[in-house]
C-alpha cells in the first residue's frame, strides 16, 4: 500500500533562543526542583452561540484536577496565571520576524496575541497566547516549492510531569518560553518526502540564528487527510526519524478505517447497552474480574454488524478494537474486551451465550465490555458508543499523539474553530514598513548558500557539507582548518562522521564533545598521533572516559620517526620475499596493510607509503 | 451606517467608504495579496491607522489601511444568536438566594466574534457558566447596574442595601452581590453599615481572573458565596474570594475588616486584624470565627450615605493646607491615615485642630493596617487628642471612611456622631487585639 491521496500538512513548533520567556522576564531554563506547587480546574468557557468546544468538554468531563510545580528560578507569577501577562518580547517578536522573513512570508502589519482556548491543563491559564506575524511565503525542498501558511509567535506550553488518579502534574519551567511556529500547506503524504520537507525547513530555521538548538527545542505536529477526508491532527513528534513512520501508520490507519466504513455503508452502526455484571460474577477473564472483585461493574454494549470487524486487521497494527480501546484509555478506563478477543481473554462460552441472551444480539453483532469503576464506566460510555457508530462515517476528525514507537494514539476530539479570541491584556504591535525592511535586511545567509561555501572553500562533499551543516560544528570546523595543517574533509569526518561510526560499533561514542574531537584533531595536527589511530583514540577515551592525551598513553601511542617506519619496512619485504618477487608493485597494498599492522598507527600513512615505494622499488630492482 | 466601534481617523473613513461594519466579512486587497476575514472592533487605544480583521483561522491581524488598494463586502455579518442550554432542574424543597449583579467581569462571557466581554444576564447563562448552582439553591440572577468597580460611588450602595433588604421581606435565604474587585471591600463595609443586624447572609462576590478565561476563579468563587448564602448558620455581609491560589478553598471574610492587598493574585483579599470568618472547601462550609450574628433577628436597613468626608494619608512633608483643601472641598469629617500608633507632623496636627473647632469631625487610623492606635503614647498623638481628634482603635481606614459616610447619613453630628464610631455596628472594631 502506497501513500496515495495522502495529505500531509506539517506545523513545526521552534523554541526561539532569546533571554527571556515571552510574556514575562523569566529566564528560559529548566528546573529539576520544584519547591512550591497549586492545583487548579479549568472549565470550558462558552463561544457567543453558548456552544462549548468539544475538546474543551472532553478535558472537563474527566473531572481530574491540575497540579502545577512552581520554581522561582524559572517562573513567577505570570506563569501560575496570578499576575496579568507582561508586554511581548521584544526580543522574541523581532526573532520571530526574522523568520517570517527567512521564508519570504508578508510580515503583518499589526501584531494581536490572541488566546487559543487549550484546557487539556498545560497552560494554567486555560489558553495559549499565539499570534501570526506572517503570512504565505515558501521554500524550495528537491527543486519544488513547498508553500508556507503562517508563521505564529507563540508561548510553550507547561512541561508534562505525568499523573495520578486525581491529577494532572504539570512543570511551569516550560511555560511561556516562546516558539515560533510555522504551518505549511499540505504536501503529498509520500513519509520519506514529508521528513525532507521537515529536515529542510528545520535547516531553514536554524540558518536564522535566532533558534534554539539541541533536545526538545523542535516539534513537529501533522495534519494528516486521505482523499479530501477529514483532517486528524497528530501532536508531538519530537525526532526527526519517526516522522516517516508517523505518516505511514497514520496512513495505514486511516485507510483501515475507510475499509471498515465500506463494509459498514448500507447498515451504519447502532449501539445499547445493559450492566452484565451478574453475568461476570465468577470470571476467569483476568481484566473484567479484576473490575468485579473491586467492587465495580461490567457494562456490556452491542455495536451492530461489527462481529469480526473490530479484530479484522486489514494492514498490519491497526483495526477498530484498538481505536476503541484507545478511546477508553484517553479517559482513563483500561478494561474493554471486545467479543473478537474473547477467546483470547478467557471469557468462556458459557459467559459468551449469558451475554448474547441478555443483549438479544444477533450473530452479527460485536460485544464490548467495558469494566471498571462505575462512575467511570459511566462516563466513559457515551464516548465509545459514539466512537463505534462514528465507524460507519470513515476517519472521525481527532488530535492523536505520536507514540515513540512511530505509531499515533487517540487525544481527545479536534478543537472548534470557535476557540480563539483577543488576548485583551496585551497591547497590538503596529509593525513599521522601516522595522519590516531592517527585518529583511538582516536575514541571515541561507543554508544552502553555507553549504555551497563549505563545499566550494574547503573541497568538501555535498554529503559532508550538509552533514558539518546539521551537526552544529561549522564554527569550530572553520577554527580548526585554520589552526591546524589538516585535510579540510578530515577534519570535517571527525567531527560529524566518526562519532556516528563509533556508535554503530557500539562505542558509546555520542557523549564525545566537540572539545574532544578538537583535541584529538589538534594530536594529529601536533604529529603526537597518526590519523589512522584516531578511531582506537576516541574509542579509548569514550569507553574509558579519559582525555585525548591520556587515551594515547593508555594505548601506547606516539609516533615513531622515519627511520623505525624504515626498519619495520625493510622487515617486513624481508618476510614477504615471495610476495614482492611475484607481483612487483602490485604488491604495494597488501604489503601496506602488513606495515600499517605492525606500527599500530604509530606513523602516518602518508609517510609509511612513501617508505614502502621507495624500498619496494629498492627490492624490485634487485 | 453599522457598528465601527473603535475605529477613529483614516481606518474610521476607510471603513465608512467600504460601508463596512462590525461582523462584516471583507475582501481587502493589499500590496502583497488578497485577506479575507471577519471584521473585528478596534481596542480604544488601537491607532487610527489600522483595521483588524479575523482570519478564518481565528487569528486577528492588523492591515494598515494606507497600503490598501481595494476593500469589499463579502457578506454582511449577522449577530449569533446565543442559546445556552436549559439549566438543570434544581431538587425541590432547596433555599432561594437572590444574585444581584453590579458589573466587573465576574458573571460575564465573550463575543467570540469580536472579542468584547458581556455580562450573562439571565438565569440560563450564569447556570451555564456554574452548573453546580442547581444542587446547591434556586438562584434568581438580577442586574442592578453596569460599572467598573471604580466608579461605584454612595448611592450604589444605598441602592444594594435597599434591594438587600427587600429580599429579606420577600424571603430569600441570602442575597449574593457580584461585584469587581477594585472597590469591593468599601462596598462590603458600606453594607455591612446600612444592613446592620440584617437577618440573612450577604455575600459579595468578585473574581481576579475575568470569567471568560477556562482559569477563572469565579466558578469556585460563586460556589462558595451561594452556598454561603443559602446554607450558613451566620448572617452579615461577607466577600467571598479564593483563600489560597489553588482552587480548593473559598475563604469569607467579614465585610468591615477586609482589604484588598494584592493587584493580581486570587487570594488577595484578606481578613485583617481578625482571622477569616469562614471557609467553604471541599467539605463544604465551616465557621472559623466565634462571635459571627446568628440568622434571624429584627432589623432596620439605614441606607442613607453622607459623602462629605475625606480619606488623608499623612506621608513626611504632607502640607497643613492639605487639610484646608479637604475643609474647603465640602468634607464635614475627615479620617487621618496617620503613622505608627497614629501620628502626623505639628504642623498636620495644628491644622486638625483648627478642623475640629470650626465644626468638623477628626478621625485617626493608622497606615500600618495591623494593629490598634494609641495616641497616648507619645506627645504627638496626645496633642491630637487635646485638639479633637477621635482614635479609632483598630478600624481600617477605608472602613472608617466608609462608616463616616454612614454616620453622618443617619444624620447624626457632633458628640452622637462621635459615639457611634466609637462604638462596633458590625464588627468593625474589636476591643481585643488577639495573637494571630
Amino acid at each position: 500500500m502506497g501513500s496515495k491521496g495522502l495529505l500531509v500538512g506539517l506545523e513545526i513548533h521552534q523554541q526561539l533562543s532569546i533571554g527571556t520567556k515571552l510574556f514575562c522576564a523569566c529566564p528560559p531554563v529548566k528546573s529539576e526542583e520544584f519547591p512550591y506547587h497549586f492545583e487548579r480546574r479549568l472549565r470550558p468557557s462558552q463561544s457567543e452561540t453558548g456552544r462549548l468546544d468539544p475538546a474543551a468538554v472532553f478535558e472537563y468531563s474527566k473531572g481530574k484536577s491540575n497540579r502545577y510545580f512552581w520554581s522561582p528560578e524559572s517562573s513567577c507569577l505570570v506563569e501560575a496565571d496570578e499576575e496579568p501577562p507582561h508586554q511581548l518580547s521584544k526580543e522574541g517578536l523581532e526573532s520571530s520576524l526574522i523568520v517570517g522573513a527567512a521564508l519570504g512570508s508578508h510580515l503583518v502589519d499589526e501584531v494581536h496575541v490572541m488566546r487559543k482556548i487549550v484546557i487539556d491543563g498545560s497552560n494554567t491559564g486555560g489558553f495559549q497566547r499565539t499570534a501570526v506575524v506572517g503570512v504565505g511565503g515558501a521554500f524550495e525542498v528537491d527543486g519544488a516549492p513547498v508553500g508556507v501558511q503562517s508563521v505564529t509567535l507563540e508561548e510553550d506550553a507547561a512541561r508534562n510531569l505525568g499523573e495520578d488518579s486525581g491529577s494532572r502534574h504539570f512543570g511551569l519551567d516550560r511555560l511561556g518560553v516562546a516558539l515560533v511556529e510555522v504551518a505549511l500547506d499540505p504536501v503529498s503524504g509520500d513519509p520519506e518526502h514529508v521528513a525532507r520537507v521537515a529536515l529542510h525547513l528545520g535547516r531553514l530555521l536554524r540558518s536564522t540564528g535566532r533558534v534554539a538548538r539541541g533536545l526538545g527545542t523542535i516539534r513537529q505536529d501533522l495534519n494528516v487527510s486521505l482523499d479530501g477526508g477529514r483532517v486528524v491532527e497528530v501532536k508531538g513528534v519530537q525526532k526527526l526519524n519517526l516522522l516517516p513512520r508517523v505518516v505511514e501508520y497514520e496512513g495505514k490507519r486511516q485507510r483501515m478505517l475507510i475499509r471498515v466504513a465500506e463494509r459498514l455503508k448500507s447498515s451504519g452502526v447502532r449501539c445499547w447497552h445493559k450492566d452484565a455484571t451478574a453475568v461476570f460474577s465468577g470470571t476467569s477473564a483476568g481484566v473484567l474480574a479484576r473490575a468485579v472483585g473491586e467492587g465495580g461493574v461490567v457494562v456490556c454494549i452491542t455495536a451492530s454488524g461489527l462481529a469480526g470487524v473490530l479484530g479484522w486487521e486489514p494492514e498490519q497494527g491497526v483495526r477498530l478494537g484498538k481505536e476503541v480501546a484507545e478511546v477508553a484509555r484517553a479517559n482513563s478506563l483500561g478494561g474493554i474486551v471486545h467479543s473478537d478477543e474473547f477467546e483470547r481473554q478467557g471469557v468462556s462460552q458459557a459467559e459468551r451465550d449469558a451475554l448474547a441472551g441478555l443483549m438479544g444480539s444477533a450473530p452479527a453483532d460485536a460485544l464490548i465490555l467495558v469494566a471498571g469503576k462505575t462512575e467511570t464506566v459511566n462516563r466513559v460510555i457515551p464516548h465509545l458508543e459514539s466512537r463505534l457508530e462514528e465507524a460507519a462515517k470513515g476517519v472521525p476528525a481527532e488530535t492523536r499523539a505520536a507514540t515513540e514507537a512511530g505509531e499515533t494514539r487517540y487525544m481527545r476530539p479536534r478543537p472548534g474553530s470557535q476557540r480563539m479570541y483577543p488576548e485583551t491584556d496585551i497591547q497590538d504591535m503596529a509593525i513599521s514598513a522601516a522595522t519590516a525592511a531592517r527585518v529583511r535586511r538582516d536575514i541571515p545567509e541561507p543554508w544552502t548558500s553555507t553549504v555551497e561555501r563549505l563545499r566550494k572553500k574547503h573541497r568538501l562533499s555535498q554529503d559532508l557539507a550538509l552533514k558539518l551543516y546539521d551537526s552544529e560544528s561549522v564554527e569550530d570546523f572553520e577554527a580548526t582548518v585554520v589552526s591546524l595543517r589538516l585535510e579540510p574533509s578530515f577534519i570535517a569526518s571527525v567531527l560529524v562522521d566518526l562519532p556516528a561510526r563509533l556508535e554503530r560499533e557500539g562505542v558509546p561514542a555520542a557523549g564525545l564533545g566537540v572539545e574532544t574531537l578538537k583535541a584529538a584533531l589538534g594530536a594529529v595536527g601536533n604529529g603526537k598521533v597518526a590519523k589512522e589511530a584516531l578511531p582506537d583514540v576516541l574509542k579509548a577515551a569514550a569507553e574509558k572516559r579519559l582525555s585525548v592525551e591520556e587515551a594515547i598513553s593508555s594505548l601506547g601511542l606516539g609516533t615513531v620517526g622515519e627511520q623505525q617506519v624504515r626498519k619495520v619496512v625493510r622487515s617486513v619485504l624481508d618476510r614477504e620475499s615471495k610476495l614482492v618477487a611475484d607481483k612487483g608493485d602490485g604488491a604495494f597494498s597488501p604489503l601496506m596493510g602488513a606495515v600499517m599492522g605492525e606500527l599500530r598507527g604509530k606513523a602516518d600513512g602518508s609517510l609509511v607509503a612513501r617508505v614502502l615505494r621507495e624500498e619496494l622499488a629498492k627490492a624490485s630492482a634487485r | 451606517m453599522g457598528d465601527l466601534s473603535g475605529y477613529r481617523g483614516t481606518a474610521l473613513r476607510f471603513l465608512k467608504g467600504a460601508s463596512a461594519s462590525v461582523g462584516d466579512v471583507l475582501e481587502v486587497r493589499t500590496s502583497w495579496g488578497t485577506v479575507t476575514g471577519t471584521l473585528v472592533p478596534r481596542y480604544a487605544y488601537g491607532d487610527e491607522e489600522h483595521i483588524v480583521l479575523k482570519l478564518k483561522s481565528g487569528y486577528n491581524v492588523g492591515i494598515r489601511v494606507a497600503g490598501l488598494k481595494d476593500a469589499k463586502v463579502v457578506s454582511k455579518g449577522e449577530s449569533p444568536a446565543f442559546s445556552p442550554p436549559p439549566p438543570p432542574k434544581s431538587p425541590k424543597g432547596l433555599p432561594r438566594v437572590l444574585m444581584l449583579g453590579t458589573g466587573g467581569t465576574i458573571a460575564s462571557r465573550i463575543d467570540y466574534r469580536t472579542g468584547a466581554v458581556r455580562p450573562a444576564v439571565s438565569a440560563a447563562e450564569l447556570h451555564a457558566l456554574v452548573p453546580e448552582l442547581s444542587s446547591i439553591a434556586v438562584v434568581q440572577p438580577e442586574i442592578m447596574f453596569e460599572v467598573f468597580s471604580e466608579n461605584i460611588a454612595p448611592a450604589h450602595w444605598a441602592k444594594l442595601a435597599r434591594r438587600t433588604a427587600r429580599a429579606v421581606k420577600e424571603g430569600f435565604s441570602g442575597v449574593v452581590i457580584t461585584h469587581g474587585t477594585d472597590t469591593l471591600g468599601y462596598t462590603a463595609a458600606a453594607l455591612g453599615f446600612a444592613l446592620a443586624g440584617v437577618p440573612i447572609p450577604v455575600i459579595l462576590v468578585g473574581s481576579q481572573r475575568s470569567s471568560d478565561r477556562p482559569s477563572s476563579d469565579a466558578p469556585l468563587n460563586i460556589i462558595g458565596a451561594v452556598t454561603a448564602a443559602a446554607t450558613s448558620r451566620f448572617s452579615g455581609v461577607y466577600v467571598a474570594m479564593h483563600l489560597g491560589e489553588s482552587d480548593d478553598k473559598v475563604a469569607l471574610h467579614r465585610g468591615t475588616r477586609v482589604r484588598k492587598n494584592h493587584t493580581s493574585r486570587r487570594d488577595a483579599f484578606v481578613s485583617v486584624g481578625v482571622p477569616v470568618a469562614a471557609v467553604y472547601g471541599r467539605g463544604g462550609l465551616e465557621t472559623e470565627s466565634e462571635g459571627l450574628p446568628p440568622r434571624g433577628g429584627a432589623f432596620t436597613p439605614r441606607p442613607r450615605f453622607d459623602e462629605r468626608v475625606a480619606l488623608l494619608k499623612f506621608y513626611p512633608s504632607m502640607p497643613p493646607s492639605a487639610v484646608r483643601g479637604a475643609k474647603r472641598s465640602g468634607a464635614k469629617a475627615i479620617v487621618v491615615e496617620g503613622t505608627g500608633l497614629g501620628h502626623v507632623s505639628k504642623e498636620v496636627a495644628k491644622e486638625l485642630g483648627a478642623f475640629v473647632k470650626s465644626g468638623g469631625l477628626a478621625f485617626m487610623t493608622s497606615q500600618c493596617l495591623e494593629g490598634r492606635v494609641d495616641m497616648r503614647v507619645y506627645d504627638t498623638g496626645r496633642d491630637l487628642l487635646r485638639a479633637g481628634v477621635v482614635p479609632l482603635e483598630d478600624m481600617l481606614p477605608e472602613t472608617a471612611l466608609v462608616k463616616a459616610m454612614w454616620v453622618l447619613g443617619t444624620g447624626a453630628k457632633g458628640p452622637r456622631a462621635i459615639e457611634m464610631m466609637t462604638a462596633n455596628v458590625a464588627g468593625e472594631m474589636t476591643a481585643r487585639t488577639l495573637p494571630s
